[in-house]
């Protein structure tokens, strides 16, 4: 018996479809000063203490206005549109947090990304132990190089003093990602 | 003299003979890309394939799984192809689609669990008639190896999970330790040693139906009590394992007790049914609050529900704390919180508990109808 071998190609098992590489970030403020902050909170422990804290800093420090608290329905997937478009409407910049677990590290990126798309400045946090989920699913939005602040892992336990520490440390990188000068 | 006659290393009488190099090749291809669970896959061509597409009337771009946040879709093609990988022969494709079908219903995949810390699996149990139309195993040896319809059924699912939703270990699933059942959990029910009605017909389908009932879960947990044929203290083993404080991320847990066909009897023997049981450990699944309280777990945060001390900034009190008797906290939060189903083998008094991952619901998995063979198939 000859045996003849018929070669064949394999069959991609991936459902990949990426979306359309688009990195384009919405447009900078030059200042500040008098803008509207949005807080998008996720609900994991710690975030509002966290976007408050945060929100503190940009008061003293920026001259900003009062922010503008939203929660989301649920962490594990990014915010509903009606909820990013709302935000977008009534805000200047946006920050998000905290990604601090495997399904909402990927949803806060998702949503940083969503925000920049509609024209909002964004700034999603996360903890630096999640950093890899955070990448993969800017690389599934089809914006690799999303820059967000990854802040020292663990968020959830801390204590107050611990949540202004890690606000403070963040403020750098916030300035830095809204594209205005310390 | 006669050993050497099957000593190591001489050829296996009446197999194929292969090009071992070409076979590796292909599947190291498949490992280097990502696409594998760690083990090496069947290798898939379009010719293959199309084996598995001729045993399903449905179309292969139906939808099956859409993860809208993922921006992923698994269709019935997709669910095909890493049937094949996982090394799934054609005849068992129906039971991987009606698997498919039942997770589709579940709530948590689309909400991003299985990219979450907790690490959960999802568990099949299959019913009816198909079970030995392609050798599922219903009995000893019924969550362990050896079986190729178990084995590679549950082994289609991960590597769908993998493969067409991205969901990479280290990457977009972060599971902090995960469970052994992600390779593979896939039981069939041992209806012919069970004293009462199986799953799917407790669920309004025919006897005569072939089914798989889906859930996500986090553990599979031992019941080991060989020592009684009391009822109650067999029930009461088993609740302790199914209200140990460790399952209770959120409020309540929820489980599939997975009676050995020995501690069935027990039951049925003293003429409980099986609602009876599953009544029995409902009631029963109870903890002191003080217990509660040693593990910090008394109480739930406003947030996210999670069960924290009372003591946490964030802690309201559940349910029982807010009702008539606050010192004895349920931790089945709904009646069908408790589901009971027959596998293993008819030799010793060995169950086990499936914690089932969420929040209470009144049944706690999806069940779904596995397509009828093509006739005269």
């Amino acid at each position: 018996m000859t045996a003849t071998a018929t070669l064949a190609p394999l069959v991609d098992p991936t459902g990949r479809r990426n979306k359309a590489a688009d990195s384009t970030l919405a447009p900078r403020p030059t200042s500040l000063r008098g803008l509207t902050v949005g807080l998008l909170d996720n609900t994991k422990p710690n975030a509002t203490a966290l976007l408050t804290a945060i929100a503190g800093e940009l008061r003293q420090r920026y001259d900003v206005a009062e922010p503008r608290s939203y929660v989301k329905d649920y962490f594990g997937t990014p915010a509903e549109p009606e909820l990013i478009e709302r935000i977008v409407r009534e805000c200047d910049v946006v920050i998000t947090a905290i990604g601090d677990c495997g399904s909402c590290s990927a949803a806060t990126v998702a949503d940083g990304v969503l925000f920049e798309r509609a024209g909002l400045p964004a700034v999603s946090i996360c903890s630096d132990s999640f950093l890899m989920s955070a990448r993969a699913m800017a690389g599934l939005e089809g914006f690799p190089g999303f820059e967000f602040i990854a802040v020292q892992h663990p968020v959830a336990s801390l204590d107050g003093e611990q949540i202004a520490q890690r606000a403070r440390g963040a403020m750098p990188e916030v300035l830095r990602i809204l594209g205005v000068e310390a | 003299m006669t050993a050497l006659d099957d000593a190591p290393g001489t050829p296996l009488a009446d197999a194929p003979l292969v090009d071992a190099a070409q076979i590796r090749a292909a599947m190291d291809h498949y490992t280097r890309q990502g696409l594998s669970d760690g083990l090496p896959v069947v290798p898939v061509t379009e010719e293959y394939l199309q084996e598995f597409l001729a045993v399903t009337t449905r179309d292969p771009d139906e939808v099956l799984l859409t993860m809208a946040h993922l921006n992923r879709q698994l269709t019935v093609r997709l669910a095909a192809v890493n049937a094949a990988l996982a090394g799934c022969r054609p005849d068992f494709f129906p039971v991987v689609l009606a698997a498919w079908d039942a997770l589709a219903t579940e709530p948590y995949p689309v909400r991003g669990i299985w990219q979450s810390t907790t690490g959960t699996a999802p568990f099949l149990i299959v019913n009816g008639p198909v079970r030995d139309r392609i050798g599922l195993n219903s009995r000893g040896n019924v969550f362990g190896s050896g079986f190729p319809a178990n084995a590679t059924i549950g082994r289609a699912i991960r590597l769908a999970a993998i493969n067409v939703f991205g969901l990479q270990p280290h990457q977009l699933d972060q599971a902090t330790q995960a469970t052994p059942a992600k390779y593979t959990a896939c039981i069939a029910a041992n209806e012919e040693d069970s004293p009462w009605e199986p799953l799917h017909v407790e669920r309004g389908l025919a006897a005569g139906d072939s089914t798989v009932t889906a859930t996500v879960i986090r553990s599979v947990v031992h019941v080991e009590a060989r020592h009684t044929h009391s009822p109650e203290q067999l029930a009461r083993d088993v609740v302790d394992t199914i209200t140990r404080t460790g399952a209770l991320l959120h409020e309540y847990t929820s489980a599939f007790v997975v009676l050995g066909p020995e501690h069935a009897r027990v039951f049925a023997d003293a003429g409980w049914s099986k609602e009876d049981t599953r009544r029995f450990l409902l009631t029963h699944a109870v903890r002191p609050r003080a217990e509660l309280a040693a593990v910090g777990k008394d109480a739930i945060s406003r947030h996210t529900r999670w069960r924290l001390p009372a003591d946490h900034p964030d802690a309201v009190p559940d349910q029982a704390g807010r009702g008539t008797d606050p010192d004895l906290v349920p931790v089945l939060g709904s009646p069908g919180s408790v589901q009971v189903v027959v596998a293993g083998a008819d030799n010793a008094g060995v169950s086990a508990v499936v914690e089932v991952f969420g929040h209470p619901r009144e049944w706690p998995a999806s069940i779904a109808r596995v397509e009828a063979p093509p006739i005269g198939g």
